[in-house]
C-alpha cells in the first residue's frame, strides 16, 4: 500500500483561542494504506502516524478514529468497528512522529471511510484530519440456511415423541 | 426416590451405583428430564434458526455460531445439572421421602454421590442435543470436533461445579424454593461479568474477576478455541478455576453429603 501524506497542517498560532494557553502544536497525521479491501465481520488493521512539524515537542494530544459511511442509507456506528477508538498520545519531540495502529472490524458492508482525528487536549483549536482510507465491505454469508427447518424442527419433535412414547408406557 | 425401591440391591452392587440408577429412572422415565430437555431443543433451535438466516446475525463467522450455540448449551445444560442437584435432598426433605431413603443400606456418603453423578446426566443430555445444531453450523469449516471436545471438557467442569455447588445449597436449604431461588441467585450473580462493558472488563481488575469466576472463565476459553482459532494450550491459565471450582466443590459436596443429608433443614442440628 502507498503511504499517504497528509493534507492537514495545522497553524498553530492561528488556531489558539487568544488565551494564555501553549501554542496548539503543528502536527500532521499519516495512514500508511488509503484504500481496502473486506468481508463483512473480518478484521483489518491500518497504522496512522502523527508527525510533529513544529519546533517545540507536542504534548497532550489526543488521535480519535471516525468511520461513516460514504453512501447514503446506511447507519453506522463506529463503537461496533473498534472498541479503542481514542487513544491520548506521550509527548512527541519537535520533528518526530509517534505511529499509532487501529484495528478495526467491518460490521457493515459498503463504501466506508475511515480517517483519523488528533486534537489537542487542551479543547483548543480544530482537529487535525488524516487522508481517509477508503473501505470496501463486501457481503459475506457465511452459513448456508438451507437444511435449518427441517433440524430446528425436528430435534425439539424427536424429542417430544419420546417424552409422550414414554408417559404412554408409564400408564 | 422412595426408600422401598433401594431395598434389595444385589450385594455386589455400590450403593452409588444403585442410587444413581434410581434416580435416573426418576428424572428419565418420570418424565422431568425429558422435558427439560425438550425445552432446552427448543431454545436451541430458535438460535440456530436465527443465526442461519437473520441476515444481521449471518455475518457471523460459521466459528462464531457455532460458539455461540456451544456456550448456550454449556450456560444451559449446567443450569439444568444446578436445579437437579439443588432439588436432590431438600426436595426429598419436602416430599417427606427423605425419612424412608435414610432407612436403606445406603450411606449418605454414597447418596450423595448417586444423587450429584444423576444430576449430571441432564448436562450430557443437553450436550447430546446440541450436537446435531453444532454439527450443522460448523460443517464446512473443520470446527465440529473441536467444539464438541472443548464443551465436553469445559462444560463438563462447569456442570459439576453447579451441580455439587447445587447439592450443597439442598442439604442446607430449610426448603426447596431456598435451595432453588438461591441456585438461580448465584448462577445468575456468576453470569453477571459477562454483561459488564467492555471497558470494565479490561486492566487487572476485570481480568481477575474474569479468571477466578469459574463460568466466566469456562466461557472465554470455548470463545478463544472457537471463535479466535487459538490452540487449547494457548489459554490454559484460563482453566484453572473451572478446574478448582468442578474439584474443590465436588469434594465439598460428597464429604459434606456424608454428614449433613438429615431430616430437619436448615443449621439445625
Amino acid at each position: 500500500m502507498r503511504r499517504a501524506a497528509v493534507s492537514a497542517v495545522v497553524a498553530v498560532a492561528l488556531l489558539g483561542a487568544g488565551s494564555a494557553q501553549a501554542a496548539v502544536p503543528d502536527v500532521s497525521v499519516e495512514v500508511d494504506r488509503t484504500h481496502v479491501s473486506a468481508e463483512l465481520g473480518q478484521d483489518f488493521s491500518f497504522r496512522s502516524t502523527i508527525r510533529n512539524r513544529g519546533s517545540s515537542p507536542a504534548a497532550g494530544l489526543v488521535a480519535h478514529l471516525n468511520v461513516l459511511s460514504l453512501r447514503p442509507g446506511l447507519y453506522v456506528d463506529p463503537e461496533d468497528w473498534s472498541e479503542d477508538r481514542t487513544r491520548y498520545l506521550a509527548p512527541i519531540p519537535a520533528g518526530g512522529s509517534t505511529a499509532v495502529t487501529w484495528t478495526v472490524t467491518a460490521v457493515n458492508s459498503g463504501a466506508l471511510g475511515v480517517y483519523v482525528a488528533v486534537l489537542p487536549s487542551s479543547g483548543a483549536g480544530r482537529p487535525i484530519t488524516g487522508p481517509t482510507l477508503r473501505a470496501d465491505i463486501a457481503e459475506r454469508k457465511t452459513i448456508d440456511a438451507g437444511g435449518i427447518v427441517p433440524l430446528a424442527l425436528g430435534v425439539p419433535a424427536l424429542l417430544g415423541a419420546l417424552a409422550v412414547g414414554v408417559r404412554l408406557r408409564r400408564r | 426416590m422412595a426408600a422401598s425401591e433401594h431395598a434389595a440391591p444385589s450385594p455386589a452392587t455400590p450403593g452409588w451405583l444403585v442410587v444413581v440408577g434410581q434416580e435416573l429412572r426418576d428424572l428419565w422415565v418420570g418424565g422431568r428430564g425429558l422435558l427439560l430437555t425438550l425445552a432446552f431443543s427448543v431454545l436451541l433451535s430458535l438460535i440456530a434458526y436465527l443465526v442461519a438466516t437473520n441476515t444481521d446475525l449471518n455475518f457471523l463467522e460459521q466459528r462464531e455460531a457455532v460458539g455461540l450455540v456451544l456456550q448456550v448449551t454449556i450456560a444451559v445444560g449446567s443450569l439444568l445439572a444446578l436445579l437437579a442437584a439443588a432439588d436432590a435432598v431438600s426436595g426429598e426433605r419436602e416430599r417427606g421421602t427423605l425419612e424412608n431413603l435414610l432407612l436403606t443400606p445406603v450411606s449418605r456418603l454414597e447418596l450423595g454421590v448417586g444423587k450429584l453423578l444423576a444430576a449430571l446426566s441432564l448436562w450430557f443430555a443437553a450436550l447430546a442435543v446440541a450436537v446435531p445444531y453444532v454439527w450443522y453450523l460448523g460443517r464446512g469449516v473443520d470446527v465440529v470436533d473441536e467444539a464438541l471436545a472443548a464443551g465436553i471438557v469445559v462444560g463438563t467442569l462447569l456442570a459439576v461445579f453447579l451441580a455439587s455447588l447445587g447439592l450443597i445449597l439442598s442439604l442446607f436449604a430449610a426448603s426447596n424454593r431456598i435451595s432453588l431461588a438461591l441456585g438461580l441467585f448465584i448462577l445468575l450473580a456468576l453470569y453477571a461479568p459477562t454483561q459488564l462493558p467492555t471497558s470494565a472488563r479490561r486492566g487487572w481488575a476485570g481480568d481477575l474477576l474474569l479468571r477466578i469466576n469459574p463460568l466466566t472463565a469456562g466461557e472465554h476459553y470455548v470463545g478463544r478455541i472457537l471463535v479466535d482459532a487459538h490452540s487449547w494450550s494457548e489459554d490454559l491459565s484460563w482453566l484453572v478455576s473451572p478446574v478448582l471450582g468442578a474439584v474443590l466443590f465436588a469434594a465439598a459436596a460428597i464429604a459434606l453429603s456424608g454428614r449433613f443429608i438429615r431430616l430437619p433443614g436448615g443449621f439445625a442440628r
